[in-house]
């Protein structure tokens, strides 16, 4: 509630300051064609469901080196750090949202979890976030909504250099080049970030995060190849590697273990366009990407090292006709093939391939059906070998009662298809009581070989019911109001409502004799979320803009809402222990997730080419795990802090060719050990650009 | 470990309240007594046995009745009601002793519990298959999270136990954990050494009757 209060009180402030600054230019026009709403391009101003744009002016004058920085800045968009940076959009966690590079879905998931600061926003052109479920278009994860990254396409000739500095020995460097030579289109770019990583823990043996370094290498080609054809080609990789040499002082002794965390991510993704006539077009595309991540640690002379490698292919052929039909109307079908495999030590030996093969198909209607009333129905069919099929449908109406003032509303089914570690993991944790974790389609014959062993102790009436996994499914109703006001004001509501089933949940299906437990995966759990977006927007005298985002969320488990009415849930006093029966006001609702979420951003850009930018993030308080023992968020105890991130940049173009910038994130040096073990403090960085 | 003693009349006070009200010689006689035990050690870890963590195997023994540890050459008598090893709990009857001890699990809380009622059926240790108070997570008194590696007693869980003499008493634990739950981050070593300390009150009826 004070972070809350403060928050306000500086929106004032800066309110304030900004209005004494009196320069005005014109501010070029935002790029406000989406494409990932409808699959094809539109105006963003057009579509009947809930989106946004983050441009490349944002990008660069957010100072934001990693996909997670600016997402963690936009509303209603949360960024979670357990397993990497994943996102969470509308109460959904980062597992239930697709992330796209130029339409195609990236992989390597850790527990579910894209780490996004996997993802160098050099060379990204723009982002596209569509907020609420999209499978109709997207198939499996497009559940909380869709993030769309669009990296920079060939076509204008440029060249350009980008060096930065800063706090912890961080350096970023990166160039982009595009060319045209005769008729084919080129543009290369490379991005190379290292750092030395951080202790939030003073005098620790092991940093909070270790050092590191990634590089990207993209390359993009287009070439019209015959009349009325096209082909187009996009080829990046992706390398992380991560330092975990550690030294422990023992007994006088040093030792040292030697660790290190490896990925390499590969994206190779061709398509040829074929336009049959003014109104008819045909795209083929092939999507071949791959996802390795070894870990190690060897200690010298002692037994306790591991090696956890994880192999992950997935190709995909498609083809999407678009006809447009007639003025107010348009039509897209498509269909697909996708061939997905695993390999790793943490399901079997690295031999075995699991596998799964899906085919899809897709289609889409919009049509303008009076003057203000705009229709969209989608449907999309996902067959499955691996599990069950999926039938996924869409609408979403626009009524745009005058030039002021549009209302939407839309509703979708979103599903998550089990991932394979779901499905085939074969993991124990010796370490730790001894506990095995088995994929619902290999439990039985796992714990039927251990039961041949005699190390079973007892079995659960759990046992029984565990089969094969459907995937999770959810349905999701957006309904929102745009109003254009004017003065260059825009305000903007959405309230959003998802209802999660089939959720995949562990539970013990067996003792060991040894006393551990053995856990497999279960379609269990039913889930809501719930809330309402509001973001508003100004510009004053053409060189300030001023936004404000916040977001209300509401979370719960339905069973255990259910349990809460029925007086069956307890919670135990941090006072003195004893414990009392718990209240639906006491429920913390899932973990994760803040009720309160806000921001406020302000630009001033001039035409000396000078420009600033302030950034206030408010994160309110969230759940983060039990333990009082009943399983639940609900106890003050539970709850990691909330707090307010102050992000700010200031840079200024020397001349055609040059620009610089210097910026600071996290200004009031906010830290959090336990819960933000990404957030290093107070960090400065300068940025030097050249074009040509 | 320390014991806290809060004795307080409860049901000898009612009593008493009522027995004045209606004018009659008031008979009061305190049978009903609630105590808190700040951790009691039950067989604390002393080192590791391939990966596993081991104590030296041994039950503390506790006598609800006289509020003291008992010594374990009085294992094999009616002296003690309880007995505590890691998250093991015995009750002084059946395969664990001599005694008329059993228990159940009561689902609720501890100050609802006013009575025992009479459909109830009390459990008798039957080693080492099937204990009175069932041995795993969220089957009886505790709950074992793998994220976290902590163990914690499941809040609503109150343990009716039957004496060794056969008196009734209520039991509900607070923590396992000496100086409380650790947090989350605390190092797995950490956590099992502060593990296997029991924080726990109870209310001991000592005239038979099922009445708390």
């Amino acid at each position: 509630m004070k972070s809350l209060v403060l928050f306000c009180f500086s929106v004032l402030c800066i309110g304030a300051v900004a209005q004494t600054n009196t320069d005005s230019i014109s501010t070029k026009s935002m790029d406000d064609v989406i494409i990932t709403a409808t699959r094809s391009p539109r105006l963003l101003s057009n579509i009947a469901i809930p989106a946004s744009i983050v441009s490349a002016k944002t990008l660069y004058q957010s100072g934001s080196l990693r996909l997670s920085d600016i997402l963690a800045e936009q509303t209603g968009i949360a960024v979670i750090d357990n397993f990497g940076k994943g996102i969470q959009m509308q109460g959904l966690s980062s597992e239930y949202t697709l992330i796209l590079l130029n339409g195609e879905p990236l992989i390597g998931r850790t527990g579910g979890v894209l780490d996004l600061s996997r993802i160098t926003i050099k060379g990204i052109k723009k982002i596209e976030i569509i907020k609420g479920p999209s499978s109709s278009l997207y198939g499996s994860e497009a559940m909380g909504g869709v993030i769309n990254i669009i990296t920079e396409q060939p076509g204008i000739r440029k060249s350009d250099l980008n060096l930065r500095y800063g706090r912890f020995n961080t350096v970023d460097g990166s160039f982009d080049i595009a060319r045209r030579i005769n008729k084919l289109d080129l543009q290369v770019s490379s991005d190379y970030n290292r750092s030395e990583g951080y202790s939030l823990k003073p005098n620790a043996t092991q940093q909070t995060v270790e050092p590191f370094w990634r590089s990207t290498q993209q390359v993009t080609l287009s070439l019209p190849i015959a009349d009325k054809w096209k082909f187009g080609l996009t080829a990046r990789h992706n390398n992380t590697y991560v330092d975990n040499t550690i030294s422990v002082l023992n007994g006088g002794s040093t030792i040292v273990s030697k660790g290190f965390e490896k990925s390499n991510e590969y994206n190779i993704n061709p398509f040829i366009r074929r336009s049959i006539n003014s109104k008819i077009s045909t795209t083929f595309r092939g999507y071949f990407t791959g996802f390795t991540a070894i870990q190690e640690l060897s200690v010298k002379d002692a037994l306790g090292g591991y090696n956890d490698q994880f192999q992950q292919r997935f190709n995909r052929i498609e083809n999407q006709t678009d006809w447009h039909i007639r003025a107010q109307s348009n039509f897209i079908a498509g269909a697909g093939y996708i061939q997905e495999n695993v390999r790793s030590n943490r399901y079997d030996s690295l031999s075995t391939k699991r596998e799964n093969q899906i085919g899809y198909v897709f289609t889409q209607q919009e049509e303008k059906i009076t003057k203000k009333l705009t229709f969209i129905a989608g449907l999309r069919y996902d067959a499955n070998k691996a599990y069950t099929s999926v039938l996924s449908p869409k609408a979403a109406f626009q009524y745009a009662h005058n030039e002021f003032i549009s209302f939407n509303v839309s509703y979708g089914k979103g599903f998550k298809a089990p991932d394979f570690r779901q499905l085939y993991l074969n993991f124990t944790n010796l370490a730790a009581g001894s506990y095995s974790v088995f994929g619902a389609s290999v439990a039985q014959d796992e714990v039927k070989r251990l039961s041949d062993l005699n190390a079973i102790d007892q079995t659960t009436s759990m046992l029984n019911i565990v089969s094969v996994l459907k995937p999770e499914v959810s349905g999701g109703l957006n309904a929102g109001v745009k109003v254009k006001l004017p003065h260059e004001l825009n305000l903007q509501a959405n309230l959003f409502r998802n209802d999660i089933s089939n959720m995949i949940v562990t539970d013990v299906i067996a003792f060991k004799k040894s006393g551990g437990q053995i856990y497999s995966y279960f379609n269990l759990k039913q889930a809501l979320t719930e809330g309402v977006e509001l973001e508003a927007s100004k510009r004053l005298r053409k060189s300030i803009s001023i936004k404000v985002g916040y977001q209300y969320l509401y979370s719960a488990d339905k069973q255990v809402l259910s349990s809460i009415k029925h007086g069956e849930v307890y919670q135990r006093s941090i006072e003195n222990g004893a414990a009392t029966r718990m209240t639906v006001s006491d429920y913390g609702g899932l973990p994760y997730r803040s009720k309160h979420s806000a921001n406020l951003k302000i630009n001033y850009e001039n035409k000396s080419g000078f420009f600033t930018t302030v950034r206030l993030l408010y994160r309110g308080r969230w759940g983060t795990y039990d333990i009082d023992g009943n399983g639940l968020i609900n106890r003050e105890d539970e709850f990691a802090k909330g707090y307010m991130q102050a992000n700010a940049s200031i840079g200024y173009s020397a001349s055609k060719h040059s620009d610089i910038m210097l910026g600071v994130d996290n200004i009031f040096n906010y830290k959090d050990l336990l819960f933000l073990p990404g957030n290093p403090g107070r960090t400065g960085y300068i940025n030097f650009q050249l074009h040509f | 470990m320390r014991t806290v003693k809060i004795s307080f009349i409860v049901l000898a006070s009612v009593l008493f309240f009522m027995s004045c009200q209606k004018n009659e010689t008031p008979l009061v006689v305190n049978t009903v007594s609630t105590d808190t035990v700040m951790e009691l050690s039950a067989d604390t870890i002393i080192g590791l046995s391939n990966g596993q963590p081991v104590g030296a195997g041994k039950f503390t023994f506790y006598s609800i009745e006289s509020k003291s540890i008992i010594a374990s050459a009085d294992s094999n008598s009616t002296k003690w009601d309880v007995a505590f090893r890691g998250t093991t709990i015995l009750t002084n009857g059946g395969t664990s002793g001599p005694g008329f001890g059993g228990a159940f699990v009561y689902n609720g809380t501890f100050d609802e519990l006013t009575s025992i009622s009479a459909d109830s059926v009390f459990k008798v240790d039957n080693a080492p298959t099937a204990y009175a108070i069932p041995t795993g997570s969220n089957k009886g008194w505790y709950v074992y999270d793998f994220p976290t590696n902590l163990i914690n007693p499941v809040p609503g869980r109150v343990l009716v136990i039957r004496t060794a003499n056969g008196n009734y008493a209520k039991l509900e634990i607070f923590s396992y954990y000496k100086g409380g739950t650790p947090s989350a981050n605390v190092p797995d070593d950490e956590k099992l050494a502060r593990q296997r300390y029991y924080t726990f009150r109870y209310t001991y009826q000592s005239n038979g009757s099922k009445i708390f």
